[in-house]
């Protein structure tokens, strides 16, 4: 006899760690838009996304402030952890500041404890800043923290999406003026937030917020991780 | 205008992020709909229980256009002819204040066409000429932003505007996987532009509620 079972599919969370370029803003704090925002919006209801990642955090300060340790401990098997950290690691004035040596020890850290829950760890490079030299090339900021990334994704096989490679791509596509609009740029009285403007080439807009996301997206189909298979697909029409 | 629900992301009206522009004095009760004239928005019985729930003091922030214009064949449901759209706003108008609540008349937001020479044209003129007529007969607080908006896209320029709007590349947003090209509804960015220029033009008229705009400590 031949009994067939439909259980409910099992819930999948993509946790989120890393910096304010990927953290839930507060509502004081919009149009600024962290990448984690909308990159929620873009899976079935197999998944969610808890985006703990945190303004100003490096990889020293998440873990000093005990924000990586509940994430470890709720860690089911087939969760995914992505990793995304160097804005306030690379920065010696910074007090998050994290040398070479300790942020590549704090990624391994990530993916041990992440790997021993049978879960995946998925390392991304730092996002690009706006930065364009006079010619109008865009100009990497990150080069060190990111070649990090890099090698221990190599080294210990993980998963690598190079959002500041992708960024940077995105930001020569969009040119000097456009690319603008992807961060938060905004002109005195223009939003009640920021009533003397802003000027920001490292926080996104909603628009940049949500244009990094895809990349993640893309990136996350292109490796082939098995979240492909659960990305949000509307019901068809006709 | 509308509120969307998150599977149609990035889609989102200009009344979306325009909730957030304000202290906890105010209270945003967006109600507008897509798809809706003036004619079908009264006769789906979306505008009575608006009027009945009125207080001395709210305001009824008032943009249509859009659907009352369409002459389409396949648009009949909602077109509504140009007197009939006066009357209309009219209605509100009076009904507004009726409950001593305070009208205020926002031409409809501009579509994207640039013509050949890089420009925004018009795409609303006899409806948004209309808003100014009700407006003025009626000495009603108007927001022009037909004309805001065109000037917001003439200084972006096309390529820069078309990030305002609902175009999306095949594939590259879940909700949409066979893209969009829409140069009327817009994406998450261009809602949070045109909800800017709709409290600028709140503020311009120096209107009570344009105090009460959240203030950063």
């Amino acid at each position: 006899m031949l009994v067939a079972f439909s259980l409910p599919p099992k819930k999948i969370r993509c946790w989120l760690i890393g910096d304010s370029t990927m953290a839930n803003k507060e509502i004081k704090a919009y149009p600024e838009t962290g990448w984690g925002m909308p990159f929620a919006y873009f899976f079935d209801s197999t998944v969610t996304v808890d985006n703990r990642a945190k303004n100003g955090r490096s990889t020293q300060s998440f873990i000093d402030e005990k924000l990586w340790q509940p994430v470890v401990d709720n860690l089911s098997e087939g969760d995914y952890v992505f990793v995304q950290f160097g804005h306030n690691d690379e920065v010696p004035t910074k007090k998050t500041y994290t040398t070479e040596e300790q942020f590549k020890n704090n990624l391994i850290r990530y993916i041990n404890e992440t790997r021993s829950k049978k879960a995946l760890p998925v390392l991304i490079t730092p996002v690009a800043r706006r930065k364009f030299d006079s010619t109008g090339h865009v100009v990497g900021t990150h080069e060190v923290y990111s070649d990090i990334v890099r090698s221990v994704a190599k080294q210990l096989n993980v998963p690598l999406i190079d959002l500041d490679r992708k960024g940077q791509a995105l930001l020569q596509q969009y040119g000097v003026e456009t690319s603008k609009l992807l961060y938060n740029h905004l002109q005195p009285g223009e939003h009640p937030n920021y009533p003397e403007g802003k000027i920001d080439d490292t926080h996104f807009s909603e628009l940049g917020a949500r244009k990094i996301a895809e990349i993640v997206l893309q990136e996350i189909k292109s490796l082939k991780l098995p979240l492909a298979d659960h990305i949000y697909q509307p019901a068809t029409k006709k | 205008m509308c509120e969307y629900e998150t599977n149609r992301q990035p889609l989102t009206g200009w009344g979306m992020p325009f909730r957030y522009f304000f202290d906890s004095t105010v209270q945003i009760e967006n109600k507008a709909k897509g798809g809706r004239s003036t004619r079908t928005f009264i006769s789906e019985a979306r505008w009575q229980p608006i009027a009945d729930s009125l207080q001395q003091g709210d305001y009824v922030l008032i943009q249509f256009g859009h659907n009352d214009e369409a002459k389409e064949e396949k648009y009949k449901d909602r077109y509504t002819p140009v007197p009939d759209y006066k009357t209309n706003l009219v209605k509100f108008i009076n009904e507004t204040r009726a409950k001593k609540a305070i009208p205020v008349i926002i031409t409809p937001v501009s579509r994207m066409r640039f013509d050949k020479q890089g420009k925004q044209e018009e795409t609303h003129t006899e409806y948004t000429a209309a808003c100014y007529e009700v407006a003025k007969q009626y000495k009603a607080v108007l927001v022009d932003l037909d004309k805001k908006s065109r000037d917001l896209y003439n200084q972006l320029g096309p390529t820069g505007t078309g990030l305002l709007f609902m175009q999306l590349e095949p594939g590259e947003h879940p909700s949409y996987p066979e893209g969009q090209k829409d140069n009327t509804h817009f994406n998450e960015y261009g809602a949070r532009r045109i909800a800017e220029l709709v409290l600028q033009g709140l503020s311009e008229n120096n209107i009570e509620l344009a105090e009460r705009v959240v203030k950063p400590k």
